[in-house]
């Protein structure tokens, strides 16, 4: 396949400070052009770098960072088609609207009435047409990121780079501009690289989540691919939405195994063709809090079809459209498991009850070992 | 980046090096020089190293005296200062309500400092003298039976002159610190029961450090390198360190003059960099 | 819950007596002491110089204290016209002159080492020490060591060339430490967002970098020109055969003798306004220009 002009391609891209301090560590990835791709990860993890690295701003220590067919380390950010909107925006406080979308044309020396007929219509596009003429401070936070957004994509980058855009936000207006971010990369079409931190947001918007954790890569795919299939108990905690035990292996039987804890019966749980195991090996294995279902302790379950851990509710959440339980069933880590909202008031529970956490023995999921 | 980053900072900072050194590292050092020279007695020097008025200098029981009394009157314009400055930088920050007012307010005290200082020196005659304002107003009420000869041409009067002149230089930066202390952390201290005068002790205090201490080098400097107004305004009682260097200058004792003036430029500069141990300024400055 | 004997609870702490309790929209006691405190000291501040500005107004019958004999601008004709050992008007001008140019040099000057200085360079911290060894230095040794070097070197000294250096070996530090607390306010991401935007250093610098700092830049200037006007100390040895005026008011404060130097008083205490005025009043219409831009047609 011909390469394509947004398409990004990280070789062995490393960043460390002083020699002593490595902040990205030998990343490889392969961006498609025109994705929407979300760094996810913690504070720290490297993300941010990485962006930084891919827009210019700051140089990396080793490794190739190549768009749309070419090296770009080394050139100038304006000189690599990206373009970046900053965390809190950087919007130029004392220019109006138009003229902080203008600067870049400006910059590039075309006349006022030339830029501004670009500006304007780039203005119309992201909808601050009565707005044209106030400055930054005057705005809310969402006509900001609207601004920012415009500012860097009347530069026509191949790749538009965002850092955290949403953290500023409160919560509705999260979810609102979320939507805004998706209609802009469909309509412009170009490859959007998002850093977040926030796991709904990345998995929401993004066609590629690329989960993170001190400066490497621990898994990119497909958001579904992350969160139902997670690879390690890291992406499965970070993801949310996954309950990880881990255990010795005592047996190996019919495309099943067996691992144990001290604390607790042996459970079962399929074999995975990729991963090997052995009896005595240490794993980690992933149940999904939506497919665990509370029984009564008096309740009937298949030994062969179904897992069972007896287990007190220790917290109850309401969410909405599900409901939130949280047991003792494992010791020392969080035990979960999410009620639809009606099957959990047909018959209540309170913190105290004992109950039967159930789940498909198929429905676990062996984990890599991190 | 074309050029690497040390040495854009070194571009940058080239002109302000252009001045420092011709003006300030080499007078410096040319006093230094001067004062291991001797005199030949008609305002000429032989180069030569001698400590001899190092000597001369130290042990003089004059030294001592003006020392002292230069010392002095620098505590207690300190402290006079201090306590004005600080109130009132505390006054604006923290009681009046209106930022603008708050700025208003602080610009009017800042204003007689754009004044020549050496005017509003003068300008204590009509007040303090013996027939000043002020005595003529005591005189007046009945207060009073004679003019309060000590309100002018004496060491009272030298303080005055110094914190009227110097209280600004406190205000400023105890302003500039101040305003930065989150008033959340106040409105912490008052929800767990503080006084008012605990959180002055508690938080005000030590969250202005860097303010006094700023001002507190200024005051401090200025005080001790100042020659005139201890002059003027104690009518020739009291005398200074700079002071007696002006006039052995005028008398073309250079050596000796210089000496003496390393010694308080060398004071000085420990002084400061004392004081800026407690505080790192430059950080504060920038946060 | 409980208290073994011998604990103090919260309720019983005696913090009831000494905690502030809301305000009901009155002021506490404090605030009007503090207040009469900032009265008093700015009375104090401006008192003394609104006497001689009073003063400066007597007619040729006056003297240098109260009561105030009569109302007329002799002593200020008498200022300019009067045949005198002193050369007021010409140490007026000079002293303009060299204030305008120690500004504008200020100003630049501060401007570019505030701007080395926002990143650590080798020798940083020796250049911040001179800087402020620099302000604290007394100022006549200062100027006696520049008048010095000066005479050693051959060069005559002069209020344009010795005392110009002399002056901004002054006020520098104050003009980089002013834009220190200035650019603690500019975010550097402006900065990269310029450069992402493809601007250049130098169009990052005349259209974002300064004029965001402008008012800061107003204010040093402002600095630059006041410190200037009114230096003394350093000037004094090294403006050579030709006076500043604070050199000229410190001879006629020497022997003084009539209200003619409250006259003289008067008059730089109204040039120090105007620049004032002029300063603060350019600030205001920047910040007025863009909250007018602002706000739709």
């Amino acid at each position: 396949m011909a390469v394509q002009r947004g398409d990004i391609e990280l070789a062995g891209l490393s960043k460390s400070y002083d020699g002593i301090h490595t902040v990205v560590h030998g990343i490889n990835l392969k961006i498609p052009d025109g994705a929407y791709c979300c760094f996810l990860g913690p504070s720290g993890c490297g993300k941010t770098t990485i962006l930084r690295m891919i827009a210019g701003h700051e140089d990396p220590s080793d490794g190739e960072i190549v768009i749309g067919g070419e090296n770009v380390v080394g050139l100038a950010p304006i000189q690599r088609g990206t373009a970046m909107m900053f965390q809190s925006y950087a919007l130029f406080p004392h220019l109006s609207v138009r003229d902080n979308i203008a600067f870049a044309l400006r910059v590039r020396g075309l006349s006022k009435t030339d830029r501004y007929r670009q500006t304007d219509a780039m203005i119309e596009k992201v909808r601050l047409t009565e707005l044209a003429d106030r400055l930054p401070a005057q705005l809310s936070g969402g006509q900001q990121q609207r601004v920012a957004l415009a500012r860097a994509a009347i530069t026509e980058p191949r790749v538009l780079l965002l850092d955290e855009p949403l953290s500023a936000l409160d919560e509705q207006l999260r979810v609102q501009m979320r939507l805004e971010l998706q209609r802009m990369q469909r309509e412009l079409g170009i490859t959007f690289v998002h850093v977040t931190h926030s796991q709904l947001e990345a998995i929401a918007l993004a066609d590629m989540v690329v989960v993170m954790e001190s400066g490497q890569i621990k898994q990119a795919g497909a958001a579904r691919e992350v969160y139902a299939s997670p690879r390690d108990r890291y992406v499965a905690e970070f993801l949310g939405g996954q309950n990880v035990l881990s255990g010795k292996v005592e047996a190996i039987e019919g495309g099943r195994l067996l691992f144990a804890q001290p604390d607790r019966k042996p459970l079962s749980a399929p074999l995975r063709a990729n991963i090997r195991v052995g009896v005595g090996d240490r794993i980690d294995v992933a149940v999904r809090r939506d497919d665990i279902e509370l029984l009564r302790p008096n309740a009937m379950i298949s030994a062969q079809q179904q897992s069972a851990l007896p287990s007190r509710v220790l917290a109850i959440e309401y969410q909405g459209s599900f409901v939130k339980v949280m047991l003792d069933a494992v010791a020392d880590e969080e035990f979960v498991a999410y009620v639809p909202e009606r099957t959990f008031y047909r018959d209540p529970l309170v913190i105290g009850d004992v109950v039967l956490a159930t789940w498909a023995i198929d429905h676990a999921r062996l984990l890599d070992r991190s | 980046m074309t050029l690497s980053r040390p040495l854009v900072g070194w571009l940058y900072v080239s002109p302000l090096m252009l001045v420092l050194i011709p003006f300030f590292v080499l007078p410096i050092l040319v006093v230094l020089v001067a004062s291991v020279f001797e005199t030949d007695g008609f305002g000429g020097l032989i180069p030569t190293f001698t400590l001899a008025n190092y000597a001369t200098v130290l042990t003089s029981g004059l030294t001592f005296n003006l020392y002292f009394e230069t010392v002095q009157f620098t505590v207690l314009t300190w402290f006079f200062s201090l306590i004005l400055g600080f109130f009132v930088a505390y006054f604006l920050v923290f009681h009046v309500r209106n930022p603008l007012l708050a700025i208003g307010l602080f610009l009017i005290c800042t204003v007689p400092f754009w004044t020549s200082n050496i005017i509003r020196m003068i300008s204590w005659i009509p007040l303090l003298g013996k027939e000043g304002l002020i005595n003529s107003a005591l005189l007046h009420l009945g207060l009073i039976r004679e003019p309060l000869g000590f309100l002018l041409y004496s060491s009272f009067a030298v303080v005055v002159a110094y914190v009227h002149q110097l209280t600004i230089f406190m205000i400023v930066p105890i302003f500039n610190s101040m305003a930065r202390i989150d008033k959340r952390v106040i409105e912490a201290a008052v929800d767990a029961g503080a006084s008012r005068f605990d959180i002055l002790r508690l938080i005000v205090v030590p969250l202005s450090k860097s303010g006094i201490a700023l001002g507190s080098i200024f005051v401090a400097s200025i005080v001790m390198g100042d020659f005139f107004v201890t002059k003027v305004m104690s009518g020739g009682g009291s005398a200074s360190v700079v002071g007696a260097f002006y006039e052995d200058i005028s008398v073309l004792q250079y050596p000796s003059a210089a000496a003496s003036a390393v010694i308080l430029t060398v004071i000085l500069l420990t002084m400061v960099s004392l004081i800026l141990r407690t505080v790192d300024i430059r950080k504060e400055i920038t946060r | 819950m409980s208290t073994s004997p011998g604990t103090v609870t919260m309720a019983q702490a005696r913090v009831s007596q000494r905690a502030i309790a809301p305000s009901r929209g009155g002021r506490p006691w404090t605030f009007y002491a503090l207040a009469a405190l900032f009265t008093f000291y700015v009375v104090a501040l401006y008192g003394p110089m609104i006497c001689i500005y009073i003063l400066s107004f007597q007619d040729i019958r006056g003297g240098l204290v109260f009561p105030m004999k009569g109302l007329s601008l002799h002593w200020f004709i008498d200022l300019f016209t009067q045949v005198r050992t002193g050369d007021v008007q010409g140490a007026f001008e000079r002293s303009i002159k060299l204030a305008v140019l120690v500004t504008v040099i200020t100003v630049v000057v501060s401007f570019m080492a505030a701007m080395a200085f926002r990143r650590r360079f080798p020798g940083d911290n020796i250049v911040f020490s001179l800087m402020i060894g620099s302000l604290v230095a007394p100022g006549l040794v200062l100027g006696i060591g520049v008048g010095l070097l000066f005479n050693a070197i051959g060069i005559e000294t002069s209020w344009y060339g010795s005392a110009l250096g002399a002056q901004l070996s002054w006020t520098l530090p104050f003009g980089v430490l002013v834009m220190f607390a200035v650019m603690s306010r500019f975010n550097p991401a402006w900065e990269e967002a310029a450069r992402d935007l493809g601007a250049t250093a130098w169009q990052t610098t005349r259209l974002v970098i300064i004029p965001v700092l402008a008012p800061g830049l107003v204010a040093v200037a402002l600095f630059g020109f006041t410190l200037s006007y009114d230096e003394f100390a350093r000037t004094l040895q090294t403006a050579g055969p030709q006076n500043t005026l604070p050199l000229e008011i410190w001879s006629m404060t020497l022997n003084v003798t009539s209200p003619s130097l409250y006259a003289l008083g008067t008059v730089t205490t109204v040039i120090s306004f105007i620049i004032i005025g002029t300063a603060l009043g350019a600030i205001v219409l920047i910040q007025k220009r863009r909250g007018a831009r602002a706000g739709g047609h």
